[in-house]
């Protein structure tokens, strides 16, 4: 007799419905698996035949034939046990095919028969839903991420027997989330801005650079501040929407990073991977590719500390990702694509000792060591950032909180930030963008005409102020955007002005 | 590191004391080089000159006013002498050169030898438009004590030395001690007293030497009369120079400092700084406002 169960397979964040294919026949008693399984899936047929005897059934003694069709395509994943087990008992008589027909099955097992969470759940279910399954029956430390797909059944499994009864007709009621949206709530958030002490300049920088999307590179002394700044990113940036939470689970889910502790994402991530990240963990990789940091940042900040600590050809392939807000990952085996919508945000010392050009500190560089840490930095990489700033360090912080001048608030931040952006989804509704770090050369013309007061100013600033001809277009991007930030329909030349103030790493390479 | 520039090998002349060219002033001091390796217009090195050295780590300020130096000079037809270092040296070069003056960059090392290497554009422009001048032989690389020998030539060939900024141990203290031997005049820029880089520069006040307060004084010292030099009549607007008016009065500000002082919105003074910087009344870097001025 054959089975068939239903399971799925993925790959990057796709996922495709897979039919577990099982037949007893008499031969000598074993287990064969085809179908292109790996080596997880091959080592399964010792945890299915452990964890059917350890419920207290009775594993056939006969041959067992295991094809998870279609044959051609590969999978991974320890997700294929339950389904396997499942397909055994059906094929052995245990159930009646009417039974089992309807559902799909997802799980690790353990050797005495429980079952384990396994990576990628989300994407499976929702791969399972966009076929047409109803009822999916997956682990319980998988029912709270999963339990944000809409219009699927999910039961959660403790064990093999359970799902076993389940079928048979024991009760059994469908999984309910236990999670609210939290949306805005402050769980997850690294801090208001209202903590940031000073540095008022830099949150106006960084509203801008939030608002239309625009990288932002933050240079400054030692303890100036810089990673108190961009940690308290995410608390600025519009809520997720569904569909954004639904895609960065995804990610998270694939990478195995949910837990139930934190069952999806409901804030905008905040990643700061070390300096030492090799290519592969930034922009993910591996044999079966799995989504690196840059990945895990989907709708929300990466951010690099010590940027120029970096290796530079990890900086480099950045550069793609960042421009076509996703990342293209081929293997041997596997060609997948991560999704990569990030805010890059950089931060550097002014070289490596941190102190060149502080008048209370010796800079310990060596020229070479200064050369060096420059040429990293002006790199092309920069290209891609359209906010550079400087952040001063506070000199006099406690006469700052005694004389008890409250700082911009995350929160009047956000409303800055929201307003901006939805001025710029209404304008650019018709253009499949919706922020203005997004516009290209041709709808930059459309939307960003400048007057002659605003072309001459632009002018003499990139002779006079030596900015790159390429700070061009940038420093009017950002000019628009400072324009949402004010409500004025047309760019005017006091965004001008203040767009080249933030263009101010042109200017220290080139003069100082 | 440090081979010859094979397209200026070919250009190098010598010139002895028993030579017309011979620099004038470097004739008086009491060991003139027997020998001068030179690329470019040694007759530079007769005219009016003036050095500005300091230190290789500079702050923006120094930076800022070794270019300044260079301009002032270069614009009132003052030859302006430094030892094409990195850092303050490399500044007075380029403010000089920036303005059309004539400048001479005098090495530690082989006239054909670029250090450091970073610096060979400005060489080469040196090369071009001035005069580098060595008493070291083609190919000979520099050492530690090249550099502190070559320091009397800086100060001989000078009516006047300015040391912008130095630590306690700089080279550049070397040069003001030089030139005081050879009864040359000694500037100083002042600086604050919790600056690190203005210690060796306050400490030569403190010797005697002139505190350099206004760039003009160096040039009616050595009896110029000043050229109406670049007195832009740029107009400001009102909120310009209140913005100005403040920077002025603080000497160093942040933007913050402004936005909290005068209750002004962080964007606006970022506009209206950038509208400062590119009318040339002030400059900003790492984060702070100059006054230019």
């Amino acid at each position: 007799m054959i089975s068939k169960i239903n399971t799925a397979t993925l790959t990057g964040l796709e996922s495709d419905i897979v039919t577990v294919e099982t037949c007893l026949t008499n031969q000598l008693p074993g287990i064969s698996i085809t179908g292109l399984a790996s080596q997880t899936i091959q080592e399964s047929r010792e945890r299915v035949r452990v964890a059917i005897a350890a419920s207290g059934f009775k594993f056939p003694n006969k041959k067992v034939t295991i094809n998870l069709a279609p044959a051609w395509s590969r999978k991974e994943g320890s997700h294929f046990d339950l389904p396997m087990a499942i397909g055994i008992l059906a094929a052995s008589g245990e159930m009646k095919e009417q039974q089992y027909a309807d559902y799909a099955f997802i799980g690790e097992l353990s050797l005495d028969g429980s079952i384990n969470p396994v990576a990628g759940a989300l994407p499976l279910v929702i791969g399972l839903r966009d076929v047409g399954m109803k009822k999916i029956i997956l682990p319980k430390g998988n029912a709270e991420e999963a339990s944000i797909v809409r219009d699927v059944t999910l039961y959660a499994a403790d064990s093999l027997k359970q799902s076993i009864g389940l079928l048979q007709g024991a009760e059994s009621t469908p999984y309910k989330s236990c999670t609210e949206y939290r949306y805005g709530s402050p769980d997850g958030i690294n801090g208001l801005y209202e903590d940031v002490v000073g540095q008022e300049s830099a949150k106006r920088a960084i509203t801008i650079g939030v608002a239309g999307g625009h990288g932002l590179f933050m240079m400054g002394f030692p303890g100036s501040g810089k990673t108190m700044l961009a940690q308290r990113i995410p608390s600025i940036m519009p809520e997720l929407t569904y569909e954004e939470m639904l895609e960065a689970t995804k990610v998270y889910s694939v990478a195995g990073e949910l837990s139930n502790k934190r069952p999806m994402i409901t804030q905008r991530p905040f990643r700061t991977p070390h300096h030492t990240i090799s290519a592969a963990a930034l922009l993910g990789g591996g044999g079966i590719p799995k989504p690196g940091e840059i990945s895990l940042a989907h709708h929300g900040v990466l951010f690099l500390d010590e940027f120029p600590e970096f290796s530079r050809q990890v900086l480099e392939m950045l550069r793609q990702p960042l421009e076509e807000r996703k990342i293209n990952i081929a293997r041997a085996a596997h060609k997948v694509t991560f999704p990569s919508n990030i805010m890059l945000v950089a931060a550097s010392n002014p070289c490596k000792c941190g102190f060149y050009g502080d008048d209370r500190h010796q800079c310990t560089c060596t020229p070479a060591q200064l050369n060096h840490y420059r040429s990293k930095i002006s790199g092309p990489i920069l290209d891609r950032i359209d906010l550079q700033i400087e952040i001063p360090p506070v000199r006099y912080k406690e006469l700052l909180e005694e004389d008890g001048i409250p700082g911009k608030s995350s929160a009047s931040m956000r409303e800055a930030v929201n307003k901006a952006r939805k001025l710029q989804r209404e304008r650019y509704i018709n253009e499949g963008i919706s922020l203005n770090s997004e516009l290209n050369a041709a709808q930059l013309r459309k939307y960003c005409p400048l007057d002659t007061y605003c072309k001459a100013l632009l002018r003499e600033g990139i002779e006079k102020l030596g900015l790159s001809a390429r700070a061009f277009s940038k420093v009017v991007k950002v000019a628009r955007t400072i324009a949402d930030i004010d409500e004025a329909a047309s760019i005017r030349t006091q965004h001008i002005a203040e767009a080249m103030r933030y263009r101010s790493l042109d200017k220290y390479y080139r003069n100082f | 590191m440090s081979r010859p520039i094979e397209e200026l090998t070919g250009r190098i002349y010598t010139v002895t004391p028993l030579e017309e060219e011979y620099p004038t002033l470097l004739r008086q001091i009491k060991d003139p080089p027997e020998i001068l390796y030179y690329i470019g217009d040694i007759s530079l090195a007769s005219r009016i000159c003036v050095s500005a050295v300091g230190s290789r780590k500079a702050t923006p300020y120094g930076k800022w006013a070794a270019f300044s130096i260079g301009e002032k000079l270069g614009q009132n037809g003052v030859v302006a002498v430094s030892g094409m270092a990195q850092g303050i040296d490399s500044f007075v070069h380029k403010g000089s050169l920036k303005v059309k003056g004539k400048t001479i960059a005098v090495l530690g090392n082989g006239p054909d030898i670029c250090f450091p290497s970073g610096n060979m554009e400005l060489m080469k422009r040196i090369a071009d438009e001035g005069l580098i001048l060595s008493e070291y032989a083609p190919g000979v690389r520099p050492t530690k004590f090249t550099f502190p020998l070559r320091n009397r030539i800086i100060s001989g060939l000078s009516v006047a030395t300015i040391v912008v900024e130095a630590g306690l141990h700089s080279g550049s203290l070397i040069t003001a001690e030089r030139a005081s031997e050879q009864g040359r005049e000694v500037y100083a820029i002042p600086g604050n007293i919790n600056n690190i880089f203005a210690i060796g520069g306050n400490k030569l006040i403190k010797d005697g030497a002139s505190p350099l307060i206004v760039l003009d004084d160096i040039l009616d010292d050595i009896g110029l009369e000043r050229k109406a030099g670049n007195q832009t009549n740029a107009v400001l607007g009102k909120d310009e120079s209140a913005i100005l008016e403040f920077i002025k009065t603080s000497g160093e500000v942040t933007c913050d400092e402004i936005c909290r002082t005068l209750s002004r919105h962080p964007g606006e003074v970022s506009g209206i700084v950038t509208v400062l910087e590119m009318k040339g009344f002030v400059y900003t870097a790492l984060g702070k406002i100059f006054v230019a001025k």
